[in-house]
């Protein structure tokens, strides 16, 4: 479904990603770990563009995004601007500050893009709203606007806002980490059942036990590098490198109580 | 001698005519700025030469008085040998002067939406005239209008200034019936009231305006 090859990335004279390669099978949800400034958001945004990157191709569903190879001259060319945002309705984000529209509510943060972008008619772009606002718990909300909303209903509907655009895979980075301890629950349970539902999703968290619950694989990247993944049990509990080791034990340290 | 009410009734009449010229140059300078500004604006955002000038532009034009602006227009365009009428070199003049702060309350809208914004636009597919349309500009418009407003009042006063270079405009029609008469109060009393009114209702406009964009509270 998303095929990453061979990613680098610099931002002045600092490697961010170092040759990052990552499929991710239809319906499979990959948990990014890592220490800090390891390279997951920039990874992220890579995938759709938001960063521009020197090294490496996207691909979703055989698709690229970003750059294509042009295989006479043996060479990447970046898309245009128009193929790219055709190409990124494909694929969601979710942002660890939400960024909802602020002069919209609910409703129209999450029909916005799908009647101005796909063309889709009001009317069954709204029906769709409305079903999706519902399945993140929040039909008593549709017309509320984002500074009335807590945090985490902010980003349940950054969540719908996302899916509205059906998308064939959804990034998370980091989606409760600007939460309150009490609203983070909620955000969680909403991707749970998104898992639950087949979406394929790449999952950026801090959160162990939560990676371990919804993960199909765990990657842990440091230094700008995929340095190991497999199943979630296995890659928490009998880690293969000591890079994963040693993040392990900080972790656990840092939250023993 | 002040409140002399038979002066008062002939005055008004005179001060009201005078306003319309004073109505007609702040709305006509306003209408201008909002799209010289915005193109002096856009330039700034630019990178190269173009900002260069509109930077200095700005700078220049805020930091000069008004009145020599006018005077420079004014006798500038007269020594060049053809004479602009003292109503075209006074709007000038204030679009001139205006122009470069309208620029930066623009600038100031467009600085305070977040790259957030443009990057959630850009996750969702949309396309930069999509982006601008539905996200951008709706949240720089509603951040602009305070600023705005104050600018049009602002202007609003300015424009009192062209009774420098002979335009028959309110001020230069009290500053006539102050020369003819030794009732001084009552003509500048009600040259106040008179640009009172029109203030407060650039005033009003803009809350109105600023109410009906209003999504943040
Ligand atoms: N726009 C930028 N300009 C310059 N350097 C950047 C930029 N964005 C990120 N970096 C740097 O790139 C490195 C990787 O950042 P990134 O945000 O991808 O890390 P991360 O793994 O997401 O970290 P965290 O867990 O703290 O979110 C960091 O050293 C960061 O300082
Ligand atoms: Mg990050």
């Amino acid at each position: 479904m998303l095929e990453v090859a061979d990613v680098s990335k610099r931002f002045g004279t600092l490697e961010v990603l170092r040759g990052v390669s990552l499929s991710v099978a239809p319906g499979e949800v990959v948990v990014v770990i890592g220490p800090s400034g390891s390279g997951k958001t920039t990874l992220l945004r890579c995938i759709n563009l938001l960063e521009d990157y020197e090294r490496g191709t996207v691909t979703v569903d055989g698709d690229p995004i970003g750059y294509r190879l042009d295989r006479r001259a043996g060479q990447r060319v970046r898309m245009s601007e128009r193929e790219i945002a055709a190409a990124r309705e494909n694929v969601g984000m979710v942002f660890q500050s939400f960024n909802l529209f602020p002069h919209m509510n609910a409703l129209q943060n999450v029909m916005a893009a799908p009647v101005r972008v796909k063309g889709i008619p009001r009317a069954r772009a709204e029906a769709r709203a409305r079903e999706l606002l519902t399945m993140v718990g929040l039909s008593d909300k549709v017309a509320e606007y984002p500074v009335r909303l807590s945090g985490g209903q902010q980003q349940r509907v950054a969540i719908a806002r996302a899916l509205a655009m059906d998308p064939k895979i959804m990034l998370f980075d980091e989606v409760t980490s600007a939460l309150d301890p009490e609203l983070v629950g909620e955000v969680l349970a909403a991707m749970q059942q998104l898992a639950r539902a087949g979406m394929t999703m790449v999952v950026v968290t801090h959160e162990m036990s939560f990676a371990r619950d919804i993960a199909d694989r765990i990657v842990f990247m440091d230094d700008g590098l995929v340095v190991e993944q497999g199943k979630p049990d296995q890659l928490l509990f009998s880690p293969a490198t000591d890079r994963v080791r040693a993040f392990l034990k900080r972790y656990n340290d840092r939250y023993r109580i | 001698m002040p409140f002399d009410l038979h002066f008062i009734a002939r005055l008004i009449p005179a001060l009201i005519e005078g306003a319309e010229v004073t109505v007609e140059l702040a709305i006509l300078t306003f209408a201008i700025c909002l799209v010289w500004g915005l193109i002096v604006a856009l330039a700034n955002s630019t990178r190269g030469p173009l900002s260069w000038f509109a930077g200095a532009y700005v700078q220049i034009v805020r930091n000069t008085p008004l009145l020599i602006q006018m005077y420079i227009v004014y006798f500038g365009f007269s020594m060049a040998g053809f004479g602009l009428s003292g109503f075209a070199s006074g709007l000038l003049a204030l679009c001139i002067q205006n122009g470069g702060y309208v620029a930066e309350i623009y600038r100031g809208g467009l600085q305070a939406v977040s790259t957030r914004q443009y990057e959630a636009g850009r996750a969702l597919g949309m396309r930069r005239w999509t982006l601008y349309t539905v996200v951008i500009i709706p949240q720089v418009v509603a951040r602009i209008v305070p600023p705005m407003t104050n600018q049009a009042i602002s202007i609003t006063k300015d424009t009192s200034q062209v009774a420098a270079i002979a335009v028959m405009d309110m001020m230069k029609v009290a500053q006539v019936w102050v020369e003819s008469s030794a009732n001084t109060y009552d003509v500048f009393l009600g040259v106040a009231i008179i640009y009172l009114v029109l203030t407060s209702v650039a005033s009003v406009a803009g809350k109105l305006f600023e109410r009906r964009l209003a999504f943040a509270q």
